[in-house]
């Protein structure tokens, strides 16, 4: 809403009603005295110059005050701050009116920093409790690693072995789940732990897939890795993100399930693609895979999706600076891509 | 002599477990019960390796790396649930060595400390890799990737010869499928039953040029022998 003059004048349509009205008597009553026509039309016209000039000060002087106000307003990022931040005025209606801004701004601040100071502990809460529960994830894996592995010749009986694998196997899975709620409650403050350095990707996704393999081994997987180009970004988020992408192509796999993991050097970055020759997601919905909450057919059709792991992959990319892209023939597999830019800086150190 | 590792953790079950799966791995490993004169007992064992949990009761696991470092150049690699850049760097610049993340994965963990171990030179470990093995008059050079019988030779690629180092080492002993796909995962060869089979026949192939046959035993559901 803006100030225009048509609409100032009909706020004040009651006080020219009463100064017309006023004219008007005036004339009747020096009609009656019997003054001249001349005298009458001068007193007249100096009132209605002054009346005119009066309401044109007033108006001037108001639309300033509103225009800076929404400028102010137009240029602040913190908007309930308008209170503190109106232009100072001498009348007593603004003075009223910026006194009860101030206290309404004032009730909202106390709300936000209530909330983002219990939503903060929350999220400190979930930080400490997923470190807590690793501690016992760990205890469990090394007590599998070692009932399982120690050479044959000590090994236990086969059953135990297999029920050993199986623990490690559903193990590996509270492993999986727990990252995802530490990575989704860090998500909003990735700058806060965020070291870039050279990467080598070859070694994280080796990494990740033997961190997985009792999964991966179990669901008759193969794998290429094929990733010699080095990346400047963070590993440890780059490594959550490649899990996910990992664990969503053994969920849609296909009967003898191949990945081919590669690097491709590009002339402003660096590809780092992810190809399955799973189930594919269909055309119409390929472009909602990344919505929170998003499940699709496959996710009803196969096993329980969550709706949550590429929606966070997405996010990470997006506060990393890394593109994410994904193809897919439905039927013949799926390729996902994150795409690393290399900035012009880094690519002179690299000629050094 | 096996480099003598120093375990520093108060969680009991991680404790033991990690000794056990150290010594498995052919370690001397020792593991601190009680964390009241951690210094004391340090000076005590002159270990080759430290292993420190971050988060110790009385105190914490940086700190004592910095005292650690003010006596004694031994390596440290942490090892703590925290994933935080700044805890890593941290743990970097009090001197340590390495910096691993629970849960940790067994072969990983053994690689670093292995690693590790090298880069400092400190405490050579007992040399159990032996690089030769023979079995029916076949040798096995892990180091050469090669397969030799009488004067034929024949040449492997890296998952042939990982199948016949795994075989080679344990003769007579049928090592399941399922064992032999995990042991080349965890050497970076990722691959499925199907692949087996294709590297086995393979290497049934190379024998048989070199003259030997039926070296490789398959029994049906459980695996292979030699």
């Amino acid at each position: 809403m803006r100030m225009s003059a048509l609409a100032f004048l009909k706020d004040r349509v009651l006080l020219i009603v009463f100064h017309l009205a006023c004219m008007g008597m005036l004339s009747a009553f020096l009609r009656l005295t019997g003054y001249g026509g001349a005298d009458l039309t001068i007193i007249l016209i100096f009132w209605a110059i002054i009346l005119c000039a009066w309401l044109t000060v007033t108006y001037m002087g108001r639309k300033r005050y509103f225009e800076e106000s929404r400028k102010i307003l137009d240029q602040v990022d913190e908007r309930y701050l308008l209170g503190e931040l109106l232009p100072a005025s001498a009348g007593l209606e603004d003075r009223l009116y910026r006194d009860m801004i101030r206290q309404s701004n004032k009730s909202v601040i106390e709300r936000i920093r209530r909330i983002e100071t219990s939503e903060k502990e929350y999220r400190e809460y979930i930080e400490n409790w997923v470190h807590e529960v690793k501690a016992p994830i760990t205890g469990i894996s090394l007590l599998c690693e070692n009932g399982r592995k120690p050479e044959p010749a000590m090994a236990a009986a086969p059953e135990a072995r297999e029920i050993l694998r199986d623990i490690s196997v559903e193990n590996q899975k509270i492993e999986n789940y727990v990252d995802m709620a530490l990575y989704y409650a860090r998500s909003e403050n990735v700058y806060k732990d965020f070291v870039i350095r050279k990467t080598n990707l070859q070694k994280i996704v080796e990494e990740i897939l033997e961190k997985n393999r009792l999964l991966l081994i179990g669901n008759g997987v193969r794998a290429q890795v094929d990733c010699p180009d080095p990346v400047y970004t963070d590993g440890k988020w780059i490594a959550f993100i490649v899990n996910q992408l990992f664990l969503n192509c053994v969920k849609y796999r296909s009967a003898q399930p191949v990945f081919l993991v590669r690097t491709k050097r590009e002339k402003d970055g660096v590809c780092l693609t992810v190809e399955d020759n799973g189930v594919g997601i269909r055309s119409e919905e390929l472009s909602r895979i990344f919505e929170k909450g998003f499940t699709g057919s496959n996710g009803r059709d196969h096993e329980r999706a969550t709706g949550m792991g590429l929606y966070l992959c997405r996010r990470l990319c997006e506060k990393l600076g890394v593109g994410l892209l994904a193809e897919s023939e439905y039927g013949r597999g799926t390729r996902m891509t994150l795409q690393f830019p290399i900035s012009t800086y880094i690519d002179r150190e690299q000629e050094d | 002599m096996a480099a003598k590792i120093l375990i520093i953790e108060d969680e009991a079950v991680i404790r033991r477990e990690l000794k056990i799966l150290l010594e498995n791995a052919m370690y001397e490993a020792v593991a601190l019960a009680e964390f009241q004169h951690i210094m004391l007992q340090v000076r005590e064992q002159s270990p080759d390796l430290i292993l420190l949990d971050i988060n110790l009761p009385e105190c914490s696991g940086f700190d004592l790396c910095t005292q650690i470092r003010e006596e004694t150049d031994v390596p440290v690699i942490f090892l703590t649930s925290r994933t935080d850049s700044m805890d890593e760097l941290n743990g970097i610049l009090r001197g340590g060595d390495d910096y691993i993340t629970k849960p940790y994965q067994a072969p990983v963990l053994l690689a670093r400390i292995g690693a590790v171990l090298k880069r400092t030179g400190g405490g050579q470990k007992k040399q159990t890799d032996v690089t030769k093995f023979v079995c029916s008059g076949v040798e096995l050079d892990v180091a050469g990737c090669m397969l030799t019988c009488q004067d034929k030779q024949a040449e492997l690629t890296k998952a042939e010869m990982k199948i016949l180092y795994q075989l080679f080492r344990h003769p007579g002993e049928y090592i399941s499928r399922m064992d032999l796909i995990e042991y080349l995962w965890e050497n970076k060869i990722f691959i499925d039953d199907n692949t087996l089979s294709v590297h086995v026949a393979r290497i049934r192939e190379k024998l048989k040029a070199i003259g030997v046959e039926e070296l490789i035993v398959t029994k049906r559901g459980i695996g292979y022998r030699v």
